[in-house]
């Protein structure tokens, strides 16, 4: 009789999900699903708030990546209110928006996939976590939770805090930097930096080459892409234009607050996230491995992929390198953990680049604001992709219309694609184990998969749904909370 | 690699080098969910705070806090967690918890949020010799949508749990406006 596995939750991602993998008769996958099974609700909840309330409103969708959304929203607010920030607003977000990213790659390389990469993916569960990754490298840890620390405490100068950000606001950024702020800053930076060349240098040495196998077969799928550059099409994390390219390599360019000419959203009754896809390509929606339509990836892969250059020297050499080995656009799943440690360099060089920037100092750094009726777009790159807040504002300034994009959700439909590959790839003839099972695991974590953030249209109850369907399609049995 | 490993303990963060931290989480914007907030807000407001406790409003930023204690060459001797949970009490029922007693199997689905943090706080107890509690208050009926701000019950529980609180966690401090331990 056909049998449903499931792996819930899957742990080391932010947030909860279940991912529910069908036999057939014969003991091979049939289908495998990524469930979303947290929601949120906030679009609905900002409605009638005055619109600078929501750049202090956002971040609280999730603690992981408030920076992002607080910038996304903050820009929103910008172009809801018609205002251009002073240069120094712009750079201080820029700043902090790289700082965060430290953060965020360095937890995501070191300790949410890195328990697999140091570990590996057969060890024993008990030990596959944090405490293990400790325990097998003390060192390297002990590296990490250091920078780690100075990279939230660098956010704290800057901002005032770090969690739950304020000092982004509508026009500009709140807080100056004041000189002798930049010179303690500047020398982090400098540690920052160290860390990241360290961290590249140690996976090139020590984790890719162990698991290129792996990487070269595991959730192995075929996209687009979507990501921001410079106009000269450097790649940038907190502002530019999007970028849409095919599998091919072909690409469009377009201004974010068109984004709804260039992108749709797919519902699938089985889940509460959407499935945005390429409308612009003409090709419609599916989620098929062999032959998928609309169907593009964002997050690290997608942003090293879509950018001419990277205008950072040490980057620019590890990018050269990267696309020396694997082409452009790489297509290789496990290349995401590969990419984030190429922008984890870049940021440590982008933020000693804003520290070195004169104009960092400057007390100009916010315009005032007036509220008025208008649709504004903020777009940043968050650390899982791109981050699209819209909003639309009465005379009186309150909100009226709210739409957030967030960056699990562009990978929605590439997760399950990479998700139903590894577990084709490897569960045959009914054969499995807990190795194998935490090896498809690792498909979803090498997109750094934010669900909390991402289910955000509520109705109310959560949605855990569990149908149990035999080869010939008879419901044998169905699971709901 | 420069050395950047050697720091001295004032490089560490208060939720680090303190005795005792107290850390309040859950998400404001989620009603009930705000318990542990609140908690803290309603302490830093009402008592004085000894030295030796760092508090914080962790929000929903908990796990990052937790990922660099359990990486910390120094870590607290205590951790308190103030949270609000669905365990089919009460609502503003409080009640202790001691993470080694969350069965397995409830380990990531145990509240209306999934005690975040619930694998961590085991493994900074059972292998970093953090002595950790979870000060719980069981929620009202979810809401049907995100809204603002705690329900009667559970707003009601919040100087309570204060008073349990500073009395358990707080050397010296044993009303409001008590003056600050000058020895702590």
């Amino acid at each position: 009789m056909a049998k449903t596995l499931v792996i819930q939750p899957v742990t080391r991602i932010e947030g909860h999900a279940k991912v529910t993998i069908q036999l057939n008769d014969a003991g091979n996958v049939d289908t495998a699903r990524v469930n979303v099974i947290e929601l949120r609700g906030f679009e609905k909840f900002c409605l009638g708030r005055p619109v600078e309330d929501l750049p202090r409103i956002t971040p609280r969708i999730c603690g992981v990546c408030p920076w992002s959304h607080h910038l996304a929203s903050a820009k929103a607010c910008d172009a809801v209110f018609g205002v251009e920030p002073p240069p120094a607003g712009k750079k201080l977000r820029e700043l902090c928006n790289s700082i965060a990213y430290m953060e965020e790659h360095i937890l995501h390389f070191y300790f949410l996939a890195g328990a697999d990469f140091l570990l590996g993916p057969d060890a024993d569960y008990s030990i596959r976590n944090v405490i293990g990754v400790l325990q097998a490298a003390p060192d390297v840890a002990r590296k990490v939770v250091k920078v780690r620390h100075m990279c939230a405490h660098m956010l704290e100068v800057l901002a005032g805090k770090a969690i739950h950000p304020q000092a982004a606001v509508p026009g500009g950024f709140s807080k100056p930097l004041a000189p002798a702020e930049r010179d303690q800053l500047r020398k982090n930076a400098d540690e920052a930096l160290e860390l990241a060349k360290f961290s590249i240098a140690f996976a090139k040495e020590n984790v890719f080459p162990k698991y290129l196998e792996v990487v070269k077969s595991l959730g192995v799928i075929t996209t687009g892409f979507l990501g921001t550059v410079k106009e000269n099409g450097a790649l940038n994390l907190y502002d530019g234009k999007l970028r849409l390219m095919t599998s091919k390599g072909a690409y469009q360019d377009f201004p974010y607050d068109r984004y709804t000419e260039f992108l749709s959203e797919h519902i699938e009754s089985w889940s509460y996230l959407k499935f945005p896809y390429a409308k612009q390509w003409g090709e419609g929606f599916s989620m098929d491995v062999e032959n998928p339509k609309g169907v593009y990836r964002a997050n690290t892969l997608a942003r090293i992929n879509v950018c001419e250059f990277i205008d950072t020297p040490l980057a620019q050499a590890e990018l050269e390198e990267f696309r020396a080995k694997f082409g452009r656009p790489a297509q290789l799943t496990l290349l995401y953990h590969w990419a984030r440690l190429i922008e984890l360099l870049y940021n440590a060089e982008n933020a000693i680049r804003l520290l070195d920037d004169p104009e960092i100092t400057s007390t100009e750094t916010r315009v005032k604001v007036t509220p008025r009726a208008a649709r504004g777009v903020g777009c940043t790159e968050a650390p899982r992709g791109t981050l699209i807040h819209d909003y639309t504002t009465d005379a009186n300034g309150l909100v009226t219309n709210v739409n957030l994009i967030v960056g699990t959700t562009h990978n929605n439909a590439p997760i399950n694609m990479s998700v139903t590959q590894a577990a084709k790839s490897l569960i045959k003839d009914g054969k499995y184990d807990q190795g194998v099972l935490n090896t498809v695991e690792m498909s979803i974590r090498a997109y750094d998969p934010c669900f909390s953030c991402a289910t955000h249209r509520l109705d109310g109850k959560l949605s855990v749904k569990l149908d149990i369907f035999d080869a010939d399609g008879k419901l044998l049995g169905s699971l709901a909370n | 690699m420069r050395e950047i490993d050697q720091y001295s303990e004032s490089d560490l963060p208060d939720f680090c080098r303190k005795p005792t931290v107290v850390l309040g989480i859950g998400n404001i914007l989620f009603g009930d969910d705000g318990f542990g907030c609140a908690v803290v807000d309603y302490v830093e407001a009402h008592y004085p705070v000894p030295e030796a406790v760092c508090l914080l409003d962790a929000g929903t930023g908990v796990r990052k806090l937790l990922f660099t204690l359990c990486l910390s060459p120094a870590r607290p001797e205590r951790l308190l967690i103030l949270d609000a949970i669905d365990a089919g009490r009460s609502p503003g029922e409080i009640f202790e918890i001691d993470p080694a007693e969350i069965p397995p199997v409830k380990l990531d689905d145990f509240s209306m949020h999934q005690l975040p943090t619930s694998n961590l706080l085991r493994e900074l107890q059972e292998t970093c010799g953090v002595e950790v509690r979870v000060l719980a208050c069981q929620t009202g009926p979810l809401p049907e949508e995100i809204s603002q701000g705690l329900s009667k019950a559970v707003g009601d529980a919040v100087p309570q749990a204060a008073e349990w609180l500073v009395r358990k966690y707080f050397p010296c401090a044993t009303a409001p406006q008590a003056d600050l331990c000058p020895s702590a």
